[in-house]
């Protein structure tokens, strides 16, 4: 008997360390510039806030302690998750001569619901420190689409609304590479680095197409070589650079600037064959 | 040799079953919890409502006394608040700012103090800094590049977040030295090409250097040419998408790049030969979101 204790009280105490310890809690005390003047721009709309949760597969049991019953706070999780959906959803200008792609294939990389360009997501909250979002397929339900607290706390550069939707587009998009059943490297879903042109520890490379090779809609679409495929840090420059320079006029000017020195840090540092595409003028304005 | 099934071992096992089922059972409720998100705070319209309201009216910068603070940090907040269709006007508004060395002294501040708090906000003031084409701007930039670069901090993705907050900090410094096109500022330019830690930086500054230099293109290639690093050649023949330009113009440079570079070509995907391809799901239906 004092053995089934035993067994049992060890099986708690691992059980409790394991959700407790070593992760950091986002801060919940403020929110970026760029969260706050996107905010501005609809005042918190519940509207979008009820549809949002389901199109992106948010359950109350993981967001409760992020603002899930405080979803007008944009200091919260949940808020600024939501935020960067509303982003998505009606921020891009979907010029066909300019954009690399538009709203349908942005909407259909982040959103949960299963289609051409994945099985059915779930998005999910972490506090680990880790990284900045994660995808992790399950064997039964939808695979898990993680963002963490670098697009979420304010003193992190990536904590702004066109990051942390980039960061749907990256996750997202290795939720296609599985579908489609490729593999990008072996390094978390990439060539394991620094390699080439790559400086991170997670490298891709950059398939160049031009504007209007791919239809709005059809990005999911490949040919089996490099003349028609994407990498996931690909998806991500270019959903950053439509932000930047492809979105609605009342896109604030924070959330582009925002979007575009995302896109040009990681178009120099995640690509092992060398630069991807420089997003925009370099005039400071 | 067998195992003997005793008494005692089934009531372990019994007892370790109970455990994980508990556990499971919790993690089933809670992911399966399909309660509405609600708000404490009052919700607002839709957007168009609130956008038709917004006052688009850009704020005059004080040029003396105590007001100028208050009036740049009310500039502050209206030009990232502002849309991309108010950037020509906030432009011409910053012309006028060149000579007010009180207000352009708050910008500095303001970015100097944001930029370990809300890297978007000292972003964007560096832009405004940059745009303002002024002397004491540029000595404001100048002073954010020698910011020491850290080099420990957090590792993500084996980077230093911290070396890449500031190395994109400091390439928005870089533009608007460059967009000054004096010696000096130049000087700072291609040394950054030649020896910043940071390739966000020097990528950065050879576009700069180049783009505002595109009147005398072969004097500028040269110049960054005789800096550049070995093994960063490429950047001088980036493929760059230009605000406004057409779909042709982009794909002719595209196709260009490639001709001179075919070793920016990617690798062939790779089919996964290790897992099965995870069954087909009957594709979801995208719901429609409220209308805007």
């Amino acid at each position: 008997m004092k053995r089934i204790h035993l067994i049992l009280a060890s099986a708690f105490l691992l059980l409790a360390v394991q959700s407790v310890s070593v992760y950091a809690v986002c801060n919940q005390s403020s929110a970026s510039t760029a969260d706050t003047n996107l905010w501005n721009t609809h005042g918190c709309w519940q509207a979008f806030f009820l549809w949002s949760y389901k199109a992106y597969d948010q359950r109350s049991g993981d967001w409760n302690s992020r603002g899930w019953n405080d979803a007008c706070n944009v200091n919260l999780e949940f808020p600024k998750h939501w935020n960067a959906a509303y982003l998505v959803t009606y921020g891009l200008l979907d010029n066909n001569s300019q954009s690399f792609h538009g709203t349908a294939d942005y909407r259909a990389t982040g959103e949960a619901a299963g289609s051409n360009f994945h099985s059915s997501l779930y998005h999910l909250a972490s506090d680990d420190s880790c990284c900045f979002g994660s995808f992790t397929p399950t064997v039964f339900g939808p695979n898990e689409l993680r963002t963490m607290c670098l697009l979420y706390s304010t003193s992190s550069a990536n904590a702004n609304p066109a990051s942390r939707a980039g960061d749907f587009m990256h996750e997202g998009w290795h939720g296609w590479l599985r579908k489609g059943n490729w593999n990008n490297g072996s390094c978390g879903g990439h060539r394991c680095g620094p390699t080439g042109s790559c400086t991170a520890s997670g490298c891709d490379y950059f398939y160049f197409h031009g504007i209007g090779a791919y239809a709005f809609g059809a990005l999911w679409q490949t040919d089996g070589t490099a003349n028609r495929f994407h990498s996931p840090n690909q998806v991500q420059v270019e959903f950053l650079c439509d932000v930047a320079d492809q979105s609605k006029g009342w896109v604030p000017n924070s959330v582009r600037l925002a979007g575009k020195a995302d896109a040009d840090q990681r178009a120099v540092a995640r690509f092992i064959n060398g630069p991807g595409y420089k997003c925009g003028d370099p005039r400071p304005w | 040799m067998q195992p003997r099934i005793t008494t005692k071992r089934l009531a372990l096992f019994a007892a370790f079953l109970a455990v994980a089922g508990i556990f499971i059972g919790a993690g089933i409720t809670v992911r399966s919890q399909k309660e509405d998100p609600s708000s404490q705070a009052p919700t607002g319209p839709a957007p168009s409502r609130v956008l038709a309201t917004k006052d688009r009216k850009i704020p005059v910068i004080a040029t003396g006394g105590t007001d100028v603070k208050a009036t740049v940090l009310r500039f502050i907040d209206f030009a990232g608040n502002a849309g991309g269709d108010q950037k020509e006007e906030i432009r011409r508004s910053l012309e006028g700012l060149r000579q007010n060395s009180a207000a352009i002294e708050v910008m500095c501040e303001e970015a100097f103090s944001a930029q370990r708090s809300d890297h978007s906000r000292a972003l964007l003031i560096l832009s405004l800094l940059g745009e303002a084409r002024s002397a004491d701007g540029a000595k404001c930039l100048a002073r954010f590049m020698k910011l020491p670069f850290p080099k420990t901090g957090t590792t993500v993705d084996g980077e230093i977040v911290e070396q890449t907050a500031l190395g994109t900090l400091q390439a928005k410094a870089i533009d608007g030295l460059a967009y000054l096109r004096g010696k000096e500022t130049n000087a700072i330019v291609l040394d950054a090409i030649k020896s910043h830690p940071s390739i966000i930086v020097r990528a950065e500054a050879i576009e700069a250097y180049l783009w505002n230099n595109r009147d005398n293109e072969a004097d500028a290639r040269r110049a960054v040419s005789g800096v550049v690093r070995r093994g960063e050649e490429i950047y001088l023949d980036r493929v760059r998408r230009d605000t406004g330009e057409s779909a042709q113009s982009f794909n002719q440079k595209l196709e260009a790049f490639l001709r001179k570079h075919p070793e920016a070509v990617g690798a062939k995907p790779e089919p996964d030969k290790d897992t099965q391809r995870p069954k087909d799901e009957r594709p979801g239906r995208l719901p429609a979101p409220p209308k805007f």
